[in-house]
């Protein structure tokens, strides 16, 4: 049976992903093919998750996956290669609020997809997002929060990055539990997103992957 | 469950054994059906409970306390020493209560060290399903406390209603600082950020009512109620 690395990601199996990566390398195939195809793996994995085939802890799985194939194909990339990253991003719980495990997974997710994540940590005062941005040039911040109390905590980081003169360069997320559009609007982040894979796709979109 | 001892007057109770099965650990991984898991995760899963077991990664304890209700209006509950708790849902949720008793139920901090452990390592799978096992452990204790309390009660003539908890619609979370008082929140190691929300994080507060006919309700009926009813993921009901 012919099993190609697209689906072996796609079906979250760990050990013939991983089989196919080594035996491609050894073949002396071009290493950005390898990430390709294994982006394109999670890219399906993404899709089952929209579609409730998959969960939470089968995406993370995917991400683990895709973590290991990276570190064997690192030392195949050159410098360039290596280092090269889609977009940075700015990304913390935002003040008075101290959930985590949300906020960890879209990291994650988004790190594994291809962006630099400067994770912030949890409880992140306003003028941290600001000196962030500025010392990384990040293009995107994500605000994670699943207080109600969170909400002003966004609205006021959103408006302390307005008035460091850094709304017009960077395209703000926000998400957690009870985020909706309704909150978007009161906050004034460009978007939200439901679930990690949201973030992703708006992080894609917002630096013009496909 | 053992006796609760009556330490600094305020009783508080331990060694309470948490048996967790794995159904109510994957409806707070968003797993409601089983048939869908991943071996591979449920095989994980299976793992870190063993982990718990042998460890000392979970010590649940709770303080509560008993509280003679003087009287109440639309907003708010006047309990005998003149302490107030604030919020509408109290009164619409037990007007017919004869006393209170507040609660606060933590399993410590053992458990999100080792989330924070394992997130820190490069392992976020098991730190998402072990935060999650962390979560389930909370709600099977705070079913027990419940359960404990309502015997209490039943042996004075009593019922126990359903909780309320701050930070839901009608109960601010502001509510937390004078909640905290009035049981002994220091004995059992739980504080409050500055923001009102407790440390270790895997802890809740609650307060129920307690009177001679007292109306509860299911989960699902809860559920229902939520803003969150129809997104929600971690629903800890079938029917919810
Ligand atoms: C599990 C849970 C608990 C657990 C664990 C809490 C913890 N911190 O570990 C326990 C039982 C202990 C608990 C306790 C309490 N809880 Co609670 N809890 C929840 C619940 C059900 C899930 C939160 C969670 O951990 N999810 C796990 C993560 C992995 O899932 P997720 O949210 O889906 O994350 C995804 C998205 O949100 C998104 N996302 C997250 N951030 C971002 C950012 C961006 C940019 C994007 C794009 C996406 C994104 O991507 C993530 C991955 O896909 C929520 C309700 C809900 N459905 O969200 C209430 C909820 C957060 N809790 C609530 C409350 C009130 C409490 C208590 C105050 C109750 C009490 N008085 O005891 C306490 C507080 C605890 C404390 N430490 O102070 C309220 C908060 C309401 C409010 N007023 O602010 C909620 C909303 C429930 C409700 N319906 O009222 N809680």
């Amino acid at each position: 049976m012919n099993k190609d690395l697209v689906s072996m990601i796609a079906d979250l199996n760990e050990q013939e992903a991983l089989k196919i990566v080594k035996d491609r390398l050894n073949a002396g195939e071009d290493p950005l093919r390898i990430m390709e195809d294994a982006r394109k793996g999670l890219e399906i994995v993404g899709e089952r998750f929209a579609s409730n085939e998959y969960f939470i802890p089968d995406l993370v799985y995917s991400g683990e996956i895709m973590k290991l194939i990276t570190e064997l194909v690192k030392p195949k990339l050159t410098r360039e290669e290596e280092t090269r990253k889609s977009g940075k991003i700015v990304f913390g719980t935002v003040k008075g609020d101290i959930h985590d495990i949300g906020k960890n997974i879209v990291a994650f997710m988004l790190d594994v997809n291809g962006f630099e994540v400067i994770d912030l940590g949890v409880d992140v005062p306003e003028q941290k997002f600001v000196e962030k941005i500025k010392e990384s040039g990040a293009s995107i911040v994500g605000l994670s929060g699943f207080l109600t109390l969170a909400f002003d905590s966004m609205k006021q980081t959103i408006k302390a990055i307005e008035d460091a003169g850094l709304r017009d360069r960077v395209k703000v997320m926000i998400g957690g539990g009870q985020i909706s559009e309704e909150i978007r609007k009161y906050t004034g982040a460009d978007a939200y997103g439901r679930d990690a894979m949201a973030g992703v796709t708006l992080a894609k979109k917002w630096t013009g992957i496909n | 469950m053992t006796e609760s001892e009556r330490g600094c007057n305020m009783p508080i109770i331990r060694d309470i054994s948490l048996n967790l099965n794995i159904r109510d650990v994957l409806r707070r991984q968003g797993l409601g059906e089983v048939v869908k898991v991943r071996p591979e995760i449920k095989v994980l899963i299976q793992e870190l409970l063993t982990d718990i077991k042998n460890s000392c990664m979970l010590e649940p304890v709770a303080a509560y306390e008993y509280y003679t209700v003087r009287s109440m209006n639309d907003s708010q509950i006047l309990l005998k020493g003149n302490k107030v708790i604030h919020g509408p849902l109290l009164p619409a949720t037990f007007p017919e209560a004869k006393e209170l008793v507040v609660a606060l139920c933590t399993i410590g901090p053992g458990l999100e060290e080792q989330v924070t452990d394992y997130t820190n390592r490069n392992e976020p799978l098991r730190a998402v399903l072990l935060d999650g096992i962390g979560s389930a452990a909370v709600d099977k204790m705070v079913i027990d406390v419940l359960k404990y309390l309502a015997r209490e009660s039943s042996s004075r003539g009593y019922e126990i209603s359903s909780p309320v908890n701050p930070g839901m619609h009608g109960f601010p979370l502001t509510e937390q600082w004078n909640l905290l008082k009035l049981v002994n929140s220091d004995e059992i190691g739980v504080k409050l950020t500055s923001s009102g929300l407790m440390v270790p994080r895997k802890s809740v507060s609650m307060i129920a009512g307690i009177g001679p006919e007292m109306k509860r309700w299911t989960q699902a009926e809860i559920c229902a109620r939520c803003k969150l009813s129809k997104t929600c993921h971690y629903k800890v009901t079938e029917q919810g």
